[in-house]
């Protein structure tokens, strides 16, 4: 794959929500509003760039047997980093994010980039990687969080868009509004993918490394 | 895959390298959070004073001292709660501040900082941390009317419950468990000042 392949596939055409449908805890959890949805994307750009990084130069010499514990420490210890950074920096985020980021680890989307492509390619490679699919993930997030907060409070971004006296609709804010946001932009996306006659998203929505592995070679 | 069991009896150069690797990670790993700890420390509790801070503004009456300085313990152990003291130019005592926790939120404990004037009246009330539902449960600290009401209520002043429960208190649609724990902490919180109000009051006199 040339360069601009590899962000364009982990943008878009094999983008972690829409897609994979990977990564479903932070989305449906932080995205009542745009700004959640941004920091949370960027938190998870940068313990993905971290990961992506340490896991190609250790990826001669980490054992098979053993990669996946040696890897989840990797990822561990970035998501630390960057939610003490965000603690100690953006306190203000933090105290609303704060649940979220120690369960970027569990985000199988991460682990699933280290196993499938980081563990397999080279530094350059593996950095694109990880801004092709970091970015798609923050752009995924930031998506929802728009269309729940501009339908749910009638702001965007804390701005107020359809005037001061906007009834909250509620469902947008809780739960279920996140799931029906979701199916509609999942439709959008899959109507924009058939116009542009590209090639349907093969990823699937297991949360397995073989899976990932599977797909990743098949595209 | 499991090369390593076939050579059953002495210790193959997999299984070593195995060893090697993750302690390699681990240690390295290690390193990189002792690093970030050291880095980090001194600014997250500076940003834990400025949000107190911040939150002490607000629940105090204007005042010509530090209250986060100024703080006075019912116990000697370092664990009791510290009560925060307004005063004003002359060193006198405006009013005092302290967190009261509700633990019976929807989700996990709720947090909240109350100010206290020495008659025993609420100067004003805010919630410093919580984990309730957005959308419903966080009026508390969205619904700024909701959280003002508290502002100069006693315990004689008002009926400490949740309109439902035959109180004064306002509940939210579809989310009573969250106003109620937060009625129930602050009511807690200025029963206890009446008992241990002379006690307090002394001590932030002898100051």
């Amino acid at each position: 794959m040339n360069k601009s392949d590899i962000l364009a596939d982990g943008f878009w055409h094999n983008n972690t929500i829409f897609a994979q449908l990977l990564g479903m805890c932070p989305l449906l959890g932080v995205t009542t509003s745009a700004i959640n949805g941004f920091w949370m994307g960027a938190a998870t750009v940068l313990v993905l760039l971290g990961s992506n990084i340490v896991v190609s130069m250790i990826r001669g010499f980490v054992p098979r047997d053993v990669r996946i514990p040696a890897y989840i420490t990797v990822i561990a210890a970035f998501v630390t980093v960057v939610g003490l950074a965000m603690n100690a920096w953006m306190h203000d985020m933090y105290l609303i994010l704060g649940l979220f980021i120690p369960l970027i680890v569990v985000n199988c989307a991460i682990l699933g980039r280290a196993e499938a492509f980081a563990s397999k390619n080279g530094l350059v490679d593996s950095v694109l990687d990880a801004l092709g699919v970091g970015l798609g993930f923050t752009f995924a997030l930031m998506l929802l969080g728009s269309v729940r907060e501009i339908f749910g409070y009638g702001t965007w971004f804390g701005y107020a868009i359809f005037g001061e006296n906007y009834p909250d609709f509620l469902m947008f804010i809780l739960p279920p509004g996140a799931f029906i946001a979701l199916g509609f932009i999942l439709a959008g996306v899959n109507i924009i993918n058939r116009r542009m006659g590209s090639r349907a998203a093969n990823a699937q929505p297991a949360c397995t490394p073989a899976a990932h592995g599977v797909s990743e070679q098949a595209s | 895959m499991n090369d390593v069991e076939k050579k059953s009896g002495g210790i193959s150069r997999d299984m070593v390298m195995m060893v090697v690797a993750l302690t390699v990670v681990t240690v390295i790993s290690a390193a990189l959070l002792g690093l970030t700890d050291r880095v980090t420390r001194e600014p997250i509790l500076e940003a834990q004073r400025a949000a107190l801070k911040r939150n002490l503004e607000q629940v105090l009456p204007p005042h010509a001292n530090v209250p986060m300085d100024d703080v006075i313990q019912l116990d000697a152990d370092k664990k009791a709660t510290p009560f925060y003291v307004a005063r004003d130019a002359s060193g006198s005592l405006l009013a005092l501040a302290w967190e009261v926790v509700a633990p019976d939120g929807y989700s996990g404990s709720i947090r909240i900082l109350i100010g206290v004037l020495p008659d025993g009246t609420l100067h004003a009330v805010r919630v410093t941390d919580h984990h309730e539902t957005p959308g419903l449960g966080d009026g508390i600290v969205q619904n700024h009317a909701w959280i003002d009401f508290f502002s100069g209520k006693s315990l004689s002043n008002v009926r400490w419950a949740v309109k439902k429960d035959g109180g004064d208190f306002d509940q939210f649609t579809g989310a009573t468990i969250t106003p109620r724990a937060v009625v129930k902490a602050v009511h807690r919180g200025l029963e206890q000042f009446a008992a241990e109000r002379d006690n307090l009051l002394a001590k932030a006199a002898g100051k």
